[in-house]
């Protein structure tokens, strides 16, 4: 993969002029505009902004699910642009931790094999597996739920095993999409206190919300309107 | 990585035990019916084969019109009909031996023995009894030294009795338990043909048992003199040969073809068959009727291949949004190709076995109430599940790339 070192050193994310159209029967849209954005190792970063305001094509973006139409992405320094479905793929199983809304760990799974998947893909030996399964698993408060079924489970409880999936191949960036949308304002705020902790450990995040109140936990804010980074707040 | 992936897709088929069952059905009955019509098949060849060679490898038989040793059996698969020995009442026409090729044959080097033999069709009677299950045969003492009958009770007739044309009959074991039941039939007499015959003896039940239901042993030996004087007729249906040596049995086959020929003034209206011959006409029969029968039963594992798609490419929809997870986690295309390869092929395989379980029993059930006992190679099985391993790699690969396909986004927003 190639390596291009951007203007500054410890850069996650490094976004330069980045646009993205969506052109189809229904017309041509300019979800993202000029956007520039950067994300340092150890930052806990918020992006806000109401819905259609191109927050979630910015997220699928630096989730290496999308592409964008122009400009620069560098993630870990390295340019995506030319990069293969494939090679997008493993960047995402080894780069990003995931954790949605609607918590998405497998029903048929227990926690443990949920934990287990992302670091079946990066085929890591079955001992690795194990170790690293006990240790997030722990880190998230869960060490003794690994046998357990996802649904018999409370929200709280699924969102740290989906906390811990995020973590098991040591990503680069965990990018939460409003992690706390379906829980209580009480988990929602125990799940924001967990992230801020590992933020604390040295990871790096990137939330996604519409909620200001889950905004707070962020050391840095960026809001999103019209396509268009708006504004960028550092938080005391 | 693929061990991974069976441990998800028996977790997947295990999560819907019923659909599961359902989906392997088709592959279930499909390699079911291809193996218990093989092993049925195989088994009856065996049983045969094994009564044609128990007849001994030194044997010829001379039979009337032509028959190509197993190359020309569509058209002469008439006369082959029936497996016990040899059936020749299924023989049509008359015939063109006679006792003149009798004559030249015994005087063939390396022959020790000839027996000429000839079919009355006839009711056989005792006091009220009559029936037309026995097949009435007329030959020669050399007969039963040829065939190696045992006696069970009385004797074989004698060449004395066949050069007086004597009304004696030999019955085989079937022929006398249906006539006599359990008393001794040995100096009674039974009617052929309207005529007296005195019974002196009995031959033992033979040990290769009974081949499609006609009984070689529902049988009576006459003096083939008597039988011709009977008929009014001196044609003879087949010549049993015995040659000294299973070494000399194709140059002896050859040297009374070419004498024979002489006689029958250079025609060759005649066949000079050795038990490999009759065997392999047998076996050409059988396997074109085996064949046949296998290639209807295969479609049912279409049919089953066609169910696997069908269900995998609904798992497919219904999954989504699983497959939206996992490429968000890091699988690529290809890893979720082989997840749903895999779990069509487990469906399959799974199915194939199951089918190879039920083969084995219907196997026993037959072998219990059908008298025929199938034969299950080891060719059979590793057809069956090759065949289900192929089937559901092909009918899995579509649903597998669909599923590979889909975009992670619109994937995780599927419900």
């Amino acid at each position: 993969m190639k390596k291009i070192n951007s203007s500054q050193p410890n850069n996650v994310i490094y976004m330069k002029s980045l646009g993205k159209r969506y052109d189809d029967e229904a017309g041509v849209l300019d979800a993202l505009k000029n956007v520039n954005l950067e994300v340092k190792e150890g930052d806990f970063i918020a992006i806000m902004g109401p819905s259609g305001s191109g927050k979630s094509t910015l997220m699928n973006i630096i989730g290496l699910l999308d592409r964008p139409t122009t400009g620069v992405f560098l993630l870990d320094d390295v340019d995506i642009a030319t990069l293969s479905e494939k090679k997008l793929a493993q960047l995402r199983r080894d780069k990003i931790g995931f954790v949605f809304q609607s918590f998405n760990l497998l029903p048929r799974l227990n926690v443990a094999q949920n934990v287990e998947l992302p670091m079946v893909y990066a085929k890591k030996s079955k001992a690795e597996r194990k170790q690293k399964i006990e240790e997030v698993l722990a880190k998230v408060g869960l060490a003794d739920k690994a046998r357990n079924r996802s649904n018999r489970m409370s929200g709280g409880q699924v969102q740290r095993v989906a906390i811990a999936r995020a973590l098991t191949n040591n990503p680069s960036l965990i990018l939460a999409d409003e992690p706390t949308g379906n829980l209580d304002t009480k988990t929602g705020d125990e799940i924001m206190n967990l992230l801020k902790d590992l933020n604390r450990q040295g990871v790096t995040i990137v939330l996604v919300t519409h909620n200001p109140e889950v905004g707070k936990y962020a050391n840095k804010v960026v809001w999103v309107k019209d396509g268009l980074l708006t504004h960028k707040k550092v938080s005391v | 990585m693929i061990l991974q992936n069976i441990k998800m897709a028996l977790i997947s088929i295990k999560s819907a035990k019923m659909r599961s069952f359902l989906t392997m059905l088709g592959i279930i009955i499909g390699v079911f019916a291809v193996l218990v019509m093989i092993g049925i098949g195989d088994g009856v060849k065996s049983q045969v084969s094994g009564q044609i060679s128990s007849l001994g490898s030194n044997l010829l038989t001379v039979t009337s019109g032509q028959i190509g040793g197993g190359s020309s059996t569509a058209k002469n698969g008439q006369q082959q009909k029936g497996g016990g020995g040899f059936n020749f009442a299924g023989t049509v026409g008359t015939s063109t031996l006679t006792q003149q090729d009798v004559t030249t044959i015994e005087q063939t080097k390396n022959v020790i023995a000839t027996a000429p033999f000839n079919v009355v069709s006839s009711n056989v009677t005792y006091q009220q009894l009559s029936t037309s299950s026995p097949f009435v045969a007329g030959t020669t003492p050399n007969y039963s030294s040829i065939r190696q009958l045992k006696i069970e009770n009385g004797e074989f007739f004698t060449t004395n009795n066949n050069s007086s044309s004597a009304k004696v009959a030999v019955l085989g074991a079937d022929t006398k338990q249906n006539l006599f039941g359990e008393t001794d039939a040995v100096g009674k007499e039974i009617g052929i043909r309207g005529q007296a015959f005195t019974v002196v003896g009995v031959i033992k039940k033979s040990d290769t048992g009974s081949g499609f239901g006609a009984s070689s042993d529902d049988i009576v030996y006459i003096p083939i003199n008597t039988a011709n004087k009977i008929t009014n007729s001196n044609q003879i249906f087949r010549i049993l040969v015995q040659v000294n040596d299973p070494k000399n049995i194709t140059s002896t086959q050859e040297v009374i073809k070419t004498e024979l020929k002489a006689n029958h003034s250079g025609q060759e209206d005649f066949s000079v068959l050795t038990q490999e011959d009759l065997l392999s006409t047998f076996n050409t029969i059988l396997d074109l009727l085996t064949a046949f029968v296998v290639a209807i039963a295969s479609i049912s594992l279409l049919v089953g291949g066609i169910g696997i798609m069908n269900i995998m490419l609904v798992t497919v929809s219904e999954r989504t949004r699983e497959i939206g997870i996992r490429k968000a986690i890091g699988a690529t295309s290809s890893n979720i190709l082989s997840q749903f390869l895999i779990e069509a092929v487990i469906l399959s395989v799974m199915g194939g076995l199951l089918g190879l379980g039920l083969s084995y029993i219907a196997g026993l059930l037959v072998k219990k109430f059908a008298g025929i006992t199938p034969v299950f190679s080891l060719k059979a099985l590793v057809l069956a599940l090759g065949v289900s391993l192929l089937v559901g790699v092909v009918f899995g690969v579509a649903p597998a790339i669909k599923a590979a396909r889909k975009r992670p986004i619109q994937a995780l927003k599927a419900l």
